[in-house]
């Protein structure tokens, strides 16, 4: 499947905690995480990015958001997104 | 002359050789005829039945279950084929970057000092020179209650004692004034308050009894209490402590004394009395023994508690520390009869020791397991050390120099996974940290005169700056650590896993 195996390789990068894959509603589809994290992710970074696109969007109506990293004092979260889908990746570089 | 002669054959028999020929005998003997039966048997039906657990979170799993006859999400395939390239490529460079390398943020004031916030005290139990005995904070984190009685009477007393609360969010606080005195017929000894609902305490008396205030009745305070029963306790009882019972949102009190009892009791309030629920008695007896570790046994046969610690971990799991220095892990579930000497109680005690770690040579004052880790507990004792354990082994993972005198109580800081603080009876509060290099203590927390022993202290859980210090001059100090004693760094979980998967040699 190469879906599965696309996930395979991101998870095999060095200091990748977790992904999710979120459909354009918020609603998590494929995920490497406990459910509970999942749901927890899931809802709250949906909110995020849709903020965050529109504040680019705001500013310049001709730009748009491409890619979200959000860094903590623990890991970053590095978000992909797009019309249908959302990719999170949760990774802890120094690890 | 000469004539033929036949003679006969002349027969000399053997002296040596003898005939090789062994006597024989013969005999016969046959068995009694031997019975035989023969029977058969038939199943007439036959029922087959099987079991099979199902997974806890059923809603949610139906939310992510791979269904392989489900066609896949449309244009699935493509958006990953689309990201995966800059999602792997960011990965890496963020692995190799050093852009973010020793990059902190303020999000809060910083203060690098410890200083004393409060200094509070009861006017009346200060001039009878009661010490505090216990002191804990409420649930809500805005409330500390503190016991008063002695810990330096060895005979019975009857002297009356108190239980004193204050409200530290209030803006009309007077520290020479507690919000709430409650009178006690004798000293306590314990106290603890109820992890949800603010208003309720529990305490443990030196006669042995254990009672449930109820701070927000304005006439008599005592919601419950065991009174002088054959069930309870006959020894003063050292800890109390407030366990989940098997119904969600009602909880019970567990007590220790140094009878060699822990009891489970239930709250009745409609009568006003507390009802045994479980009863467990420790015998020398029954105590399991490691192979490793020779123990005499001398003296009476019970094991006298001084301190409970329970588990956050393992609902089933508490640890017990006794006066002859036993350090002992005991199961709720235990079925075991105690070998104890019956007294018409209501529920047959049961011997809970499961097993046994390596005794010190004093009481054990205080126990505490670790919040951020499942095998992981600290002890201290008379002797001056603090002991850091797992359970998994008897053997301690690591032993630090913390006093030169008694250490009354330890407890783990509920922010930072590797420090610790121990009230010493010198009357400092040390406060140790693992992660550094030298095991010196990192803060010492001393105030006045050096001689006024620091018999317990509390670490606030809302508000994790708080550090309460109850002392024998009757005062109670609330403290307000710096940033650093209290503000996790990334890399204390993984250590303190190092630590607790060291095996002893």
């Amino acid at each position: 499947m190469l879906i599965e195996e696309t996930l395979k390789r991101i998870q095999s990068q060095k200091g990748v905690q977790g992904i999710i894959i979120v459909n354009s509603e918020g609603i998590p589809i494929k995920t490497t995480l406990d459910n509970s994290s999942t749901v927890q992710y899931a809802g709250l970074i949906h909110q995020l990015v849709m903020k965050a696109r529109s504040t680019v969007r705001d500013i310049d109506p001709q730009n748009d958001l491409t890619f979200l990293r959000v860094r903590s004092k623990k890991n970053e979260i590095m978000i992909a997104p797009d019309k249908d889908y959302f990719l999170i990746v949760i990774q802890n570089p120094s690890d | 002359m000469f004539t033929d002669e036949a003679l006969d054959s002349v027969c000399i028999k053997s002296l040596w050789r003898n005939s090789q020929q062994s006597a024989q005998d013969s005999r016969g003997c046959q068995t009694k005829a031997v019975h035989i039966t023969e029977a058969q048997v038939q199943t007439v039906s036959t029922t087959i039945s099987g079991t099979q657990t199902e997974p806890q979170y059923q809603v949610t799993e139906q939310l992510f279950q791979q269904n392989h006859e489900e066609p896949e999400p449309p244009g699935l395939k493509d958006f990953l084929q689309r990201v995966e390239d800059v999602v792997i490529r960011e990965l890496v460079r963020n692995t190799r970057s050093h852009a973010f390398d020793g990059f902190q943020v303020n999000w809060e004031d910083h203060s690098n000092l410890v200083s004393c916030l409060h200094c509070l005290q009861h006017p009346s139990a200060v001039e009878r020179g009661l010490h505090v005995t216990s002191v804990s904070w409420s649930c809500t984190g805005s409330v500390i209650a503190c016991a008063y009685g002695r810990i330096d009477d060895g005979d019975w007393n009857t002297e009356r004692s108190y239980v004193c609360t204050w409200n530290l969010d209030r803006r009309g606080l007077n520290p020479k004034q507690a919000d709430l005195v409650v009178d006690v017929p004798t000293a306590v000894t314990a106290l603890c308050c109820h992890p949800q609902q603010p208003a309720l305490i529990a305490g443990g008396l030196y006669s042995g009894e254990v009672v449930v205030w109820d701070t927000s009745r304005t006439q008599d305070s005592t919601l419950v209490q065991t009174g002088m029963s054959a069930d309870s306790h006959r020894e003063p009882v050292y800890q109390v402590a407030w366990v989940p019972l098997q119904k969600k949102g009602e909880f019970g009190v567990l007590s220790a004394s140094s009878g060699g009892k822990v009891l489970l009791w239930t709250v009745d309030s409609d009568q006003g009395r507390l009802v045994l629920s479980a009863a467990y008695a420790l015998v020398r007896q029954q105590v399991p023994h490691s192979s490793s570790i020779s123990y005499k046994a001398r003296g009476s046969s019970t094991v006298g508690v001084t301190s409970l610690a329970l588990s956050p971990w393992d609902p089933d799991t508490f640890l017990v520390g006794s006066e002859g220095g036993l350090l002992l892990r005991c199961s709720f579930s235990s079925q075991k009869p105690a070998a104890a000497p019956s007294e018409g109680q209501s529920v047959t005690p049961r011997a809970p020791a499961v097993f046994s770690f390596r005794p010190r040579s004093g009481p054990v004052h205080s126990i505490h397991c670790s919040p951020f880790h499942r095998n992981v507990f600290v002890s201290a004792g008379t002797d001056g050390l603090a002991h850091l354990h797992s359970l998994l082994q008897a053997d301690p993972l690591l032993s630090l120099r913390v006093s030169d005198s008694y250490v009354f109580q330890v407890e783990w800081s509920p922010t930072r996974p590797l420090v610790f603080a121990a009230a010493t009876g010198q009357g400092e509060v040390q406060i140790l940290d693992l992660g550094r290099r030298s095991l010196r203590p990192a803060a010492t927390i001393e105030q006045g005169a050096a001689g006024r022993a620091a018999t317990c202290l509390a670490f606030n859980r809302q508000n994790a700056h708080l550090l309460a210090v109850g002392k024998t001059d009757g005062t109670v100090s609330v403290w307000q650590l710096s940033a650093d004693l209290t503000e996790q760094s990334p890399r204390e979980s993984s250590q303190l896993e190092q630590i607790a998967n060291q095996v002893a040699e």
